[in-house]
């Protein structure tokens, strides 16, 4: 078929992005996330990099075996499948010269740095523009590139402080929590940058003309937070935290179950399903009680409500209350660990979510693919490439150098 | 007006099928010019009404909320779908577009195979909670069933409590960015090879997609990642209370420049807390992820900030490099200085309602102007004449 070539029966490796090529200096966890959908679909992803300075996420392991080095980290490889690696020392004057000609071969230049890092480098985005009139720049900044807080240092859970994520996410009647992860590196801003460069893409096809992305990764977060933002706005009204249950529908909450922490997400989205439910747990008591036959009569007996799935949650199992509330279209989930959804979620193993890739260091280990098919098919993974390991590949097969002149940079410390 | 120069999207007309996972998916293609139409019953999909409500709504189907947010820039067609002249328009609609993009479950008024049962190249693309296929395909699932089983709940609250959903419903939003994201690029070779594709996204994959490096730490290390972050987050990296508020500290050794600044921060004021931080356990990164050294460094912090304001605490984190910011309220970011400076806040166009709104502004900025907030969210059939008078045969097919 068209676009793919199939290794086995379930995956495919598009080339949907063949012929574009990003020199990308994006580093740690959101921007290399971005870049990587690209690899994933075919674009050449020259990933920049520095043995001297290396990627955090290469000395952050998690590692095989737990042994570590720049070359074993788990985290390092799930971000960035089927991209190459270039190690250069980006502050040897001389590397700048090396990397202009790449970038005249690129389309797309990337980075994730705070405001002004890119200048100091002497690839800020009009120095590059003067090079490649056409570059698409994306810049990934986390409170974008201009204004009075610009320069505030973060990480993924800064960007969930001050969109207003941290605030909303916690027990309710309690302090704010945030998501246990930096989730707006994982999710909001390397697709939403992902969405603009293929934009940027098309603009460039149509016109002739790059662009330049300036994404702030707190604007991109607010977003995701649109919902109640909007709420806000509209009402005057911040509604107070809500830990795992609805102002709208009731039950709606994470309810314990047998074994230890145990737990499965109970939501009741109509009365119908209330009525079901209630068949299910039998209890002909709040079944027949008709305060209670609408989720605002539910909503305000919640702890009478809630005391009733419990009292039957607590002696199941978590997957038992799931299959069996869902048999009667009850909106039921386990709360899956991620040892749980490795080894024993069916949905994502029929799915074959998880793939196997091979690695002459990290061996074979298991990914997540992106979390959709395409023509019925996984897009396969492309293992994730080796500190440097691309540096004469790149050097001599897109900038045409000798390998003498290779060496030469090596032996300069240009190439690292 | 601004249409004379080209947008991304320009040239594209995208099927909007969708009701729960879906619309922040089109919206997006909608802001950069894709023509957005939403194909929904006589007077409107459910999702229309799906509260919060505004306040003082004039027309119930323009009165949600969300919706309000989620179809901006889109534009709404009716049809009956149960009957063949319906059947028929629709069959048409997707016959002029390039993508339709579609969500099983209740309102859908089509199935999957009668939209690739019409011809052409183009790409469909389906958001479920579960994917199409699997024993989980016919699940009923929700935000709070898909963060649970999606991974993401059991990585948030404390340790020892339940597992805890993010706010904002960020299933929608998760699931979504990942279908424009490879809707786009599916578009892109359908476009340039004349093929078409059919994207099938799953928004409990798309959750677990985004569990940071927790398959990672099972599969190589035996570790499974827990709430609370025991042994694994610095006991700095937290929400703390402060005078008017709450403000997020990450101060780990591995962040050097915001602990030797906190540490700095703290010998200039003379805070009698230093001498604590400075005794050899606070050098033990392992011991620092305890939870008896959490509890330690949360009572000596917020005793450090208990005078002094989110704003005060921006401006040092600012002056001495920490990575420190503002727990923001909702109701804060309207005044946030970063946001107001970069204009980050549009006005949604007058709809019907007449209600002027704020909403979030664009996701990234691009260097023309290419992402517009040019229509409020469109009434039910609002561009019923404007689409099918376009297009000769539904209008005739229509007999209305």
């Amino acid at each position: 078929m068209s676009g793919r070539t199939t290794k086995e029966n379930q995956q495919m490796y598009p080339d949907f992005l063949n012929g574009i090529r990003f020199v990308d200096l994006t580093w740690a966890g959101a921007g290399p996330f971005s870049t990587k959908l690209f690899s994933d679909f075919g674009a050449d992803v020259i990933k920049v990099e520095s043995r001297s300075r290396p990627d955090p996420v290469r000395i952050g392991g998690p590692f095989r075996n737990k042994v570590a080095g720049i070359n074993r980290s788990g985290y390092f490889a799930s971000r960035n499948t089927g991209k190459r690696s270039l190690a250069m020392n980006l502050k040897n004057p001389k590397s700048l010269a090396t990397l202009f000609e790449l970038i005249r071969k690129a389309d797309v230049v990337s980075n994730n740095f705070g405001p002004g890092a890119m200048e100091r480098l002497g690839l800020g985005y009009e120095a590059v523009k003067a090079i490649k009139p056409d570059i698409i720049y994306l810049a990934m900044p986390m409170y974008g590139e201009t204004g009075p807080l610009a320069n505030l240092t973060g990480v993924g859970m800064t960007i969930s402080a001050v969109s207003g994520l941290m605030w909303q996410t916690g027990y309710q009647g309690e302090e704010p929590l945030g998501p246990g992860t930096h989730f707006p590196d994982h999710a909001a801003n390397p697709y939403h940058a992902a969405f603009a460069v293929i934009a940027a893409l098309r603009h460039r096809r149509t016109t002739g003309r790059g662009l330049k992305i300036d994404l702030s990764q707190v604007e991109s977060t607010i977003n995701c937070m649109g919902l109640p933002v909007t709420e806000y706005m509209a009402t005057g009204v911040e509604r107070e935290r809500l830990g795992n249950r609805s102002a709208f529908h009731a039950p709606h909450n994470i309810f314990r179950c047998a074994g230890a922490d145990s737990w499965c997400a109970v939501a009741v989205l109509s009365d119908a399903q209330w009525q079901s439910l209630c068949a299910v747990i039998g209890e002909t008591g709040i079944a027949t009680d008709s305060t209670l036959a609408t989720a605002m009569g539910r909503l305000a007996q919640i702890d009478r409500v809630e005391a009733a799935v419990s009292a039957w949650t607590a002696g199941r199992e978590a997957s038992e209350v799931m299959m069996t509330l869902q048999a009667q279209g009850v909106s039921a989930g386990l709360v899956a660990s991620s040892r749980y959804l490795m080894e024993e979620d069916a949905q994502l193993a029929q799915r074959h979510y998880w793939q196997s890739v091979d690695h002459p260091e990290i061996g074979e280990s298991r990914f997540t693919s992106p979390p959709f098919t395409v023509d019925g098919e996984r897009v396969g993974l492309k293992r994730p490439p080796l500190l440097g390991e691309h540096n004469d590949d790149v050097l001599q097969g897109i900038l045409g150098y000798s390998p003498e002149r290779v060496q030469a940079l090596r032996a300069e410390g240009v190439l690292e | 007006m601004t249409a004379a120069s080209p947008r991304p999207y320009s040239e594209t007309r995208i099927l909007d099928l969708t009701h729960e996972l879906g619309p922040y998916c089109t919206r997006l293609f909608a802001d950069l010019g894709a023509e957005v139409i939403r194909v929904e019953r006589p007077g409107g999909n459910a999702d229309r009404s799906r509260p919060p409500l505004m306040p003082d709504a004039a027309r119930s189907d323009i009165a949600g909320i969300p919706f309000a947010f989620l179809n901006a820039n889109k534009k709404s067609v009716t049809l009956d779908a149960t009957t063949p002249s319906g059947r028929a328009v629709m069959h048409d609609l997707i016959a002029s577009a390039q993508v339709v993009v579609w969500e099983p479950g209740a309102g859908t008024a089509i199935s999957l195979a009668d939209i690739l049962a019409v011809p052409g190249a183009r790409v469909v693309t389906s958001i479920s909670h579960f994917g199409l296929t699997g024993p989980y395909a016919h699940f009923v699932g929700c935000d709070l069933v898909d963060q649970a089983l999606g991974g993401i709940a059991y990585l948030s609250g404390e340790a020892g409590r339940p597992p805890l959903r993010l706010a904002g419903e960020q299933s929608i939003f998760v699931a979504s960015l990942y279908a424009a994201a490879a809707t786009a690029l599916a578009l892109w070779h359908s476009e340039s090879h004349g093929v078409g594709h059919v994207i099938d996204v799953s928004a409990q994959e798309a959750i677990a997609h985004s569990l940071q490096n927790a398959p990672q730490a099972w599969d190589l290390e035996g570790h499974v990642s827990m709430r609370g972050g025991e042994g694994i987050r610095d006991a700095t990296e937290n929400a703390f209370r402060c005078k008017d508020g709450h403000v997020f500290l990450a101060a780990p050794l591995a962040l050097t420049a915001s602990w030797t600044g906190l540490l700095g921060w703290m010998k200039e004021e003379g805070f009698d807390g230093l001498q604590t931080l400075l005794e050899p356990e606070w050098a033990d990164r392992p011991l620092r992820t305890t939870a008896a050294m959490k509890h330690r460094f949360r009572a000596l912090f917020e005793r450090f900030v208990a005078g002094r304001t989110k704003a005060e605490l921006s401006a040092e984190a600012l002056r001495r490099k920490l990575v420190m910011a503002p727990v923001s309220r909702i109701a804060d970011l309207p005044a946030d200085p970063q946001l107001v400076f970069r204009n980050y806040f549009q006005t949604l166009p007058k709809s019907a309602s007449g209600r002027d709104i704020a909403i979030p502004g664009a996701p990234y900025r691009l260097s023309e102007p290419l992402w517009q907030l040019n229509r409020a969210a469109p009434g039910a059939g609002e561009h019923n004449a404007a689409v099918f008078g376009s297009s000769p045969a539904p209008m005739r097919r229509t007999g209305a």
